[in-house]
């Protein structure tokens, strides 16, 4: 072991990083070993686990049977830069490792960063966002990056970065004094991984009108509403929906996998996966739970576990009015930004908004068999709660009833996932070559100029406006549903049709007629 | 219900007390389909037009498609409120009892004036609507319906009651269909109401009126096939539709549409219904 070094006045630096939501601030991990009063100082605005640290820095050293500065020491860690409040275990590894550094009188290396938490016998343990971290220090020229080594499958995701897998604090301080080899990630887990989804279409009875409306929603990205009484499958439909979805790309998958890194949700070792996520958060879920929140700095929200996927709204009628209000930032942008004490943070939140709701509050109005219950006005109330922004943004509207029971009792005869999502990759595959985007996304100049439309389909869209008083937003709405039908149909031009049957998904405009 | 105790007045706006003669009341659901909707309409105005009061309770639905049936065919009708004669309930209807009163009907109410609408006095106006007609009429009613209640209260005060018979399908019609195995009348157009009140005989044999003058309607030239297969008061789904056509969904759900922009076809949860042709006029009854 080597001997505590006399020469006192050395600092040793080196570089940690904290998260910001899905951004980085790099932090220089600073340590000064001097004659003077006794103590270990940390100064540098450091929060609760930062404090902390010192005791499991302390205690990793010491059963790493690495050297601790003598008792009359005086250490002092600065965490820099000294405005910004630091509340991560992540520190401890740059912590432990700059004070060895410094006893041993050696320069901290200068483009490489630690991040990992210290266990009391010297391991390293997992620290949440390691993707997200690695992402921001390869664009501010960090060549090397010391990770837990259950989370370098995850930083290895990211080109042009060496990463390295720590198990111990031994193992890191033996690589950088004793020049002992510490071998880098291969990035062999980073494969996108297929993963085929639980429900199929083939499994849905009857439906007809919700299938279809589905599978156009998948084609052009469009929101979409079912209406229909209790046990009617629409849970059952909604999750259908990322099954009929082309997988996610990479790019996309590497997107998911940052939010899901930032709160600790990837898998160990496959942190990629091609499946398109699928939330269902209950009803009673908290604003901060939908779309993020927390104290200090926010956290990503359901909206955002869903980013590239579906997010299913069940009941959607008994959702918190303030949280539904809250989605439309996201529904617009297709991110979130959010403001805590601890800073302001934004995250993607580009998702399929999938709703469900009962026509009535007892559940059964239209209902072939049961009588709705409901007073008329008690069913106006309800169906109009729910109209306003957020009804804006949703494209389709399909309604749904329960399938009779000599369906129940028939085999399933639908196409089957597969089939359908092999049409919709075509259609998105013709819009992206169109417009660069889903027809979801189409501004009214776009509509305008890029989707050519029919006189007599045109005629019928303005017939439908002028009898069932449409808005602009829904005439834009229904034309940019009628795109995507004739997308699905391989047609460039929009025929009376395809508008035809995209007014069939308007159940809201019909019923205000 | 019980019997409740007998109002100690009415108030009325309008001609009151109105034109000697009959009164039958209609009632019914206040979300009807189409079919009931048509009945009552039709029911109203025949009546009215052989002289006999329609009575009813400006609800939405069957309600109001009696009053309108009876003003569209001239005749008198009388709306009995659950509310305070001075108030209108619901709104919707502020136009159809400005109507009423301006063609010579009546507004009635138990209630003192300025009285809101409240839960339990409807089913006490549904009694007064019995105490003022000499037969009740069921249009569509659900299981457990206030117009279940018009008929127990006209059992109960010696008033006849007569029911219209629906799809066997239909929620709407359980209760009138009780109400005939339990010995209502069955009512299958106007005459059958006019007998059971002893309507002279030229009345009943006008050989203007058609015999059977509900339910029957002229083949329109030009329609889409796909109505043969919807039904007037069975809502029937477009994934329905489509397999037992073997026609594909899409174009199912656009001819729909084109169907329900023409206003042949009418939304009823999940499936279509058949719209009857255009209301009542021109149906014979001037």
């Amino acid at each position: 072991m080597p001997a505590a070094p006399e020469a006192f006045g050395v600092a040793t630096r080196v570089r940690s990083v904290l998260l910001r939501g899905l951004d980085v601030l790099p932090i220089d991990v600073e340590v000064d070993i001097a004659t003077g009063q006794p103590g270990f100082f940390m100064v540098g605005l450091a929060g609760g686990s930062v404090r902390e640290a010192r005791e499991r820095v302390r205690s990793a050293v010491r059963n790493s049977d690495l050297p601790w500065p003598p008792q009359r020491a005086r250490m002092t860690v600065n965490l820099a830069p000294a405005e910004a409040r630091k509340d991560s275990g992540g520190l401890d590894l740059a912590i432990a490792v700059a004070i060895c550094l410094g006893q041993a009188g050696a320069e901290g290396p200068a483009d490489a960063a630690f991040l990992g938490e210290l266990s009391l016998d010297g391991g390293v343990r997992h620290v949440d966002g390691v993707l997200v971290a690695a992402r921001g220090l390869a664009r501010r020229a960090t060549r090397r990056l010391f990770v837990p080594a259950g989370d370098a499958a995850e930083a290895a995701l990211v080109p042009g970065l060496e990463v390295v897998g720590c198990r111990t604090l031994r193992e890191v301080t033996d690589h950088l004094l004793e020049g002992l080899p510490l071998p880098a990630h291969e990035g062999g887990a980073s494969e996108v991984e297929e993963t085929p989804t639980a429900d199929d279409l083939s499994e849905v009875h009857g439906q007809g009108a919700a299938r279809r409306a589905l599978e156009i929603a998948a084609a052009g990205g469009h929101h979409l509403l079912m209406t229909g009484p209790p046990g009617s499958g629409k849970t059952m439909l909604a999750r259908c929906l990322p099954g009929i979805l082309p997988p996610l790309t990479r790019d996309e998958a590497i997107d998911l996998a940052q939010v899901r890194s930032v709160l600790g949700e990837l898998e160990p070792g496959r942190p990629l996966s091609s499946r398109r996520p699928f939330r269902a958060p209950h009803h009673t879920i908290s604003m901060a739970g939908l779309v993020g929140g927390g104290s200090g700095l926010a956290r990503p929200g359901e909206v955002s576990r869903a980013h590239h996927g579906v997010l299913f709204l069940d009941e959607l009628a008994e959702f918190d009015p303030g949280s539904l209000q809250a989605l439309r930032q996201p529904l617009e942008e297709g991110r979130v930004s959010i403001t805590r004490s601890g800073g302001s943070v934004s995250y993607p939140a580009r998702f399929m908004l999938v709703g469900a709701t009962n026509p009535c509050p007892c559940g059964w109005e239209g209902d072939a068999v049961k009588a709705c219950r409901c007073t008329p006005a008690a069913v106006d109330a309800y169906q109009r709660a729910l109209s306003g922004p957020l009804l804006d943004r949703i494209d389709l509207q399909v309604r749904v009833s329960r399938a009779p029971l000599e369906a129940l009792s028939e085999e399933p005869t639908g196409e089957s996932s597969s089939v359908v999502r092999e049409r919709v990759a075509t259609a998105r595959l013709r819009q992206l070559a169109r417009q660069g985007h889903l027809n979801a996304g189409l501004t009214r100049a776009e509509l305008r100029r890029l989707t050519r439309i029919r006189p007599e389909a045109r005629r019928a869209l303005e017939r439908w406006s002028s009898a069932r008083g449409l808005t602009a937003r829904g005439f834009q709405r229904a034309w940019r549903v009628a795109r995507t039908i004739a997308d699905l149909q391989g047609s460039e031009e929009i025929l009376e049709e395809h508008v035809l049957e995209a007014l069939g998904y308007r159940v809201a405009d019909a019923a205000a007629a | 219900m019980p019997r409740p105790p007998e109002p100690e007045e009415l108030r009325a706006r309008g001609r009151w007390p109105p034109p000697p003669g009959p009164r039958v009341a209609i009632v019914g659901s206040r979300r009807p389909s189409p079919y009931g909707e048509a009945v009552a309409e039709r029911l109203a105005a025949d009546l009215a037009a052989a002289g006999a009061g329609v009575v009813s309770g400006l609800a939405l639905g069957v309600d109001a498609a009696a009053h309108e049936g009876a003003l569209a065919a001239g005749g008198c009708t009388i709306a009995v409120l659950g509310t305070g004669v001075d108030v209108i309930y619901p709104r919707a209807n502020a136009d159809l009892a400005a109507r009423i009163l301006v063609s010579g009907g009546a507004l009635v109410s138990q209630f003192a004036d300025g009285t809101p609408p409240q839960r339990t006095n409807f089913p006490r106006r549904n009694w007064t609507i019995a105490a003022l007609s000499d037969v009740v009429v069921v249009v569509e009613a659900a299981e457990g319906s206030g117009a279940l209640i018009t008929a127990e209260a006209a059992l109960s005060l010696d008033r006849e009651v007569m029911a219209v018979p629906g799809s066997v399908f239909s929620p709407l019609s359980v209760g009138c269909h009780q109400l005939l195995r339990d010995g209502a009348g069955l009512v299958q157009n106007a005459r059958d109401v006019l007998a059971l009140l002893g309507a002279r005989q030229e009345v009943l044999d006008d050989p203007l009126r058609p015999p059977a003058s509900l339910g029957v309607e002229a083949p329109r030239a030009g329609r889409d096939p796909l109505l043969k297969h919807l039904s007037d008061a069975l809502p029937v789904e477009p994934g329905q539709l489509a397999r037992k056509l073997e026609v594909p969904l899409p174009e199912i759900m656009a001819r729909l549409t084109a169907l329900e922009l023409a206003g042949q076809v009418g939304r009823r949860g999940a499936g279509f219904v058949r719209l009857a042709p255009g209301g009542i006029s021109g149906a014979g009854v001037g």
